[in-house]
């Protein structure tokens, strides 16, 4: 029965990762070495992030919402973005096009974030005999984190890869990305400032991506028109 | 060279990932029982053997799910285990489950808190006399019978009282928990009991000199008092006897105590030798004193006046017994209870004369006297009760803790004693003389007898459990070598027909299970979840006809040649 549960859990979790990438077009092209290559720059940026997290924030004792902490921890989250951007432009990547690259560079993001955070709270956690519904929320936020990395990929392609955009749009491209890469901060906020519960804040995640993703895919396609 | 090189890497590849196999199987077995809903302390039943007969619970270990009182008529409770908290007790009910050994589980029994010596306190308790009885009632039902399945008790507390009403609720609703309906998993990991080898009952005795006038040859005279300090329940790690006879050891060491004031001026020596004996294996017939009597050696029985034997004297309100088994009209037994009820008149208060006649074919020993009677040494035992109990009665049962005695009671029945002793040793024959008067330096110490009160009504004494040199009976020897002059301490087995098991404590972890139909249910919905988002994937990335060319085998050479 436990490990029916987290086998349940796990494939909720890393499923989806899976499925997307033998869905799309990316199998076709053989972009699992984009993915891989940006799973480890995300180990690297996670790696980077933690000393920086632990050389700069001071641990609080209550579990209030700190505004200065959590800036803090919002300025060190844009490392992430720094990684992200090393991984679309530095890499060698074999002749895919930016279409495929991003979402490559996403899923790759997507899955070693989902594994990195959430495999050995599954391990230790969905095997036992008491049932929470834990892990099933913690696969729906993995869920909504790759609709979240597959978007903020594209806007970041879009800053970084395309060179020719409509002028109108820049403005709008840059505040999207602005929001999606601070989300972990509205998510550590809502949680401990106005003490949503979990599945309140899952919900609001999921809610979130799927608008964000639609706002990008937008973009994007706004973009891939010839410019005026 | 490129082979050595290769073969070489192949074994280190082969040999790390030995080591990662070994890892990841440790890691598969590692904790499964993580946190539980709750987790309780429970205390089993007593498991013994009595002639080869088995007796209590025939098992320690529990995996099952819960149910309350409330269950669906009919349901089938093999694989439950039923809580019953004890103000919802059903007597018959719990009683026809027992004797027509109707297959169940388990059986958790919950006790009210106040009960718990370790967190119940000094609490009042509500209803007492009903308790009383209802524990009684139970507890002879569970010690005499053979029952193949777990049983346990609990104290009550908020982690699983919320557990009980949930239980109640689902029950209610007619879903008992199984496999398939979720509920709540009672878990006690603990491997089976084994027997406990060779129990040993462990007899202290003090001996305190009389003065030996010069030139006197003959052995002085001893008047000897016992209590036994052993108990047996239904729940033998909550088994403390305060009243039974944790109160008649507290009496016995005042008791040593005011003589030792006494005796240790050779002026006020009396011509009495005093022995004092704390005997063990009291709940099996005696089998302590029997074996302590046994060990004299002929001399000093002779030489023994009468034995007082002491036996829950914490409970009493105006009237104390002394039970005999010589004839009420035979001398010493007239000399001794004349020398009671003139003090107890002192004393304001009544004592009674009860006799039970032995009966040398019959096992049983209800009194501790009788063990004396048996080898014609005069003895008496003061009790409490006015009726003798019965094999495992009354002998450290559930409700016999701390709030259960009263230390007056057992003060006046120090004085009691000590005054009466001391009127046959010192021989005043008028009345109005009180040795050991209130407001006195031989005044009975109520801190002395509080503080050893309480120590007992902490500390649970199954003899079988206890072993050779177990902290709590060192303490009751030095205890007694303070007060005597000398202190002898005796090791014997257990008679044999007793054989006890182990495992008489354990921790209950309470899981809250969903079963199997949600966990069935979750992948289906799952499943056609991925199911669903790989086909909207095909479709908006690679078009509709890629999803349909899927499912289509791909067509044949001959078809497309043709």
């Amino acid at each position: 029965m436990t490990m029916f549960h987290f086998f349940n859990c796990a494939i909720l979790t890393f499923g989806p990762h899976a499925v997307y990438y033998s869905a799309t077009p990316l199998s076709e092209y053989d972009t699992l070495g984009t993915s891989v290559k940006a799973a480890l720059v995300y180990l690297g940026t996670a790696l980077v992030k933690l000393v920086c997290l632990a050389t700069f924030l001071q641990v609080s004792e209550n579990d209030g919402f700190d505004p200065y902490q959590e800036l803090l921890k919002a300025l060190i989250g844009f490392i992430d973005v720094a990684g992200l951007y090393f991984a679309l432009t530095q890499l060698t990547h074999r002749n895919i096009s930016q279409n495929h690259k991003f979402q490559a560079v996403g899923l790759g993001w997507a899955f070693a974030d989902s594994v990195l955070h959430r495999l050995a709270p599954l391990w230790m956690g969905a095997r036992g005999l008491e049932f929470t519904w834990e892990y099933i929320l913690q696969g729906l936020e993995a869920n909504a984190n790759l609709v979240l990395s597959i978007s903020l990929a594209a806007l970041a392609s879009l800053i970084w890869l395309r060179k020719n955009k409509p002028k109108t749009l820049i403005p709008i491209i840059y505040a999207c990305a602005g929001i999606v890469a601070t989300m972990p901060s509205i998510t550590s906020y809502l949680r401990r400032g106005l003490g949503w519960y979990f599945p309140k804040v899952v919900g609001f995640e999921l809610f979130t991506s799927l608008v964000m993703a639609f706002i990008s895919w937008q973009l994007f396609s706004a973009c891939q028109r010839p410019s005026a | 060279m490129a082979t050595f090189k290769k073969s070489g890497g192949l074994r280190e590849l082969l040999e790390s990932m030995y080591s990662v196999i070994a890892l990841l199987f440790i890691l598969v077995a590692c904790v499964e029982l993580c946190d539980a809903a709750a987790a309780v302390d429970v205390y089993r039943l007593i498991q013994y053997d009595m002639s080869g007969s088995p007796f209590g619970s025939r098992f320690a270990a529990l995996n099952h799910h819960a149910a309350s009182l409330r269950f669906p008529p009919g349901a089938d409770l093999s694989r439950t285990v039923l809580i019953i908290p004890l103000r919802e007790m059903n007597m018959t009910f719990v009683r026809e489950y027992i004797t027509q050994k109707k297959p169940l589980g388990g059986l958790l029994f919950l006790l009210p808190e106040v009960l718990s010596f370790k967190h119940g306190g000094n609490k009042q308790v509500y209803e007492k006399e009903k308790m009383k009885k209802l524990l009684a009632e139970l507890e002879q039902l569970l010690v005499h019978s053979n029952i193949p399945y777990p049983v346990y008790f609990a104290f009550e507390n908020d982690d699983i009282d919320t557990v009980l009403t949930e239980i109640k609720k689902n029950d209610a609703m007619g879903q008992p928990a199984t496999a398939t309906t979720g509920g709540y998993k009672l878990v006690i990991p603990t491997a089976e009991p084994k027997k406990v080898a060779s129990p040993t009952i462990t007899n202290i005795q003090g001996w305190l000199s009389g003065l030996k006038a010069d030139g006197d040859a003959n052995q002085l005279p001893t008047i000897a008092i016992v209590a036994s300090y052993d108990t047996f329940g239904a729940a033998p790690a909550l088994s403390v006897g305060s009243d039974s006879n944790g109160s008649g050891i507290v009496a016995l060491l005042e008791i040593a105590r005011l003589f030792s004031l006494l005796y240790s001026n050779p002026k006020t020596r009396g011509r009495y030798n005093l022995l004092f004996g704390l005997t063990s294996g009291g709940p099996y017939n005696y089998n302590g004193t029997q074996k302590w009597l046994r060990s004299f050696d002929q001399r000093l029985c002779e030489s023994i006046d009468y034995a007082i034997c002491l036996n829950s004297i914490g409970s009493w309100d105006n009237e104390l017994w002394i039970h005999v088994s010589k004839p009420p009209e035979n001398a010493y037994i007239k000399q001794i209870f004349e020398g009671f009820s003139n003090v107890a008149e002192e004393l304001d208060l009544k004592v009674g004369l009860k006799h039970k006649k032995i009966n040398i074919s019959n096992p049983r020993v209800a009194w501790e006297h009788e063990q004396f009677s048996r080898l014609r040494v005069t003895a008496a035992t003061l009790s409490g009760l006015s009726v003798a109990p019965e094999l495992f009665e009354g002998t450290g049962s559930l409700f016999d803790g701390r709030q259960y005695v009263n230390e007056s009671a057992i003060s006046r029945g120090v004085k009691l004693v000590a005054e009466s002793l001391a009127k046959h040793i010192y021989g005043h024959q008028g009345k109005g003389v009180q040795i050991f008067a209130d407001e006195s330096s031989l005044a009975a110490n109520p801190a002395y007898i509080r503080s050893w009160l309480d120590l007992f009504s902490q500390t649970p004494r199954v003899a079988p459990f206890l072993s050779k040199n177990d902290p709590f009976v060192m303490a009751l020897k030095k205890e007694l070598a303070d007060h005597v002059d000398e202190v002898n301490v005796q090791h014997e087995n257990l008679e044999g027909i007793f054989t006890f098991y182990d495992s008489t404590s354990a921790r209950l972890n309470i899981y809250q299970v969903a079963s199997v139909t949600f966990d069935l249910l979750l992948l289906l919905v799952l499943g056609s979840y991925l199911i669903v988002l790989f086909c909207f994937l095909v479709i908006t990335t690679r078009g509709v006809d890629d999803l349909i060319s899927l499912f289509r085998r791909p067509p044949s050479r001959k078809v497309k040649t043709a």
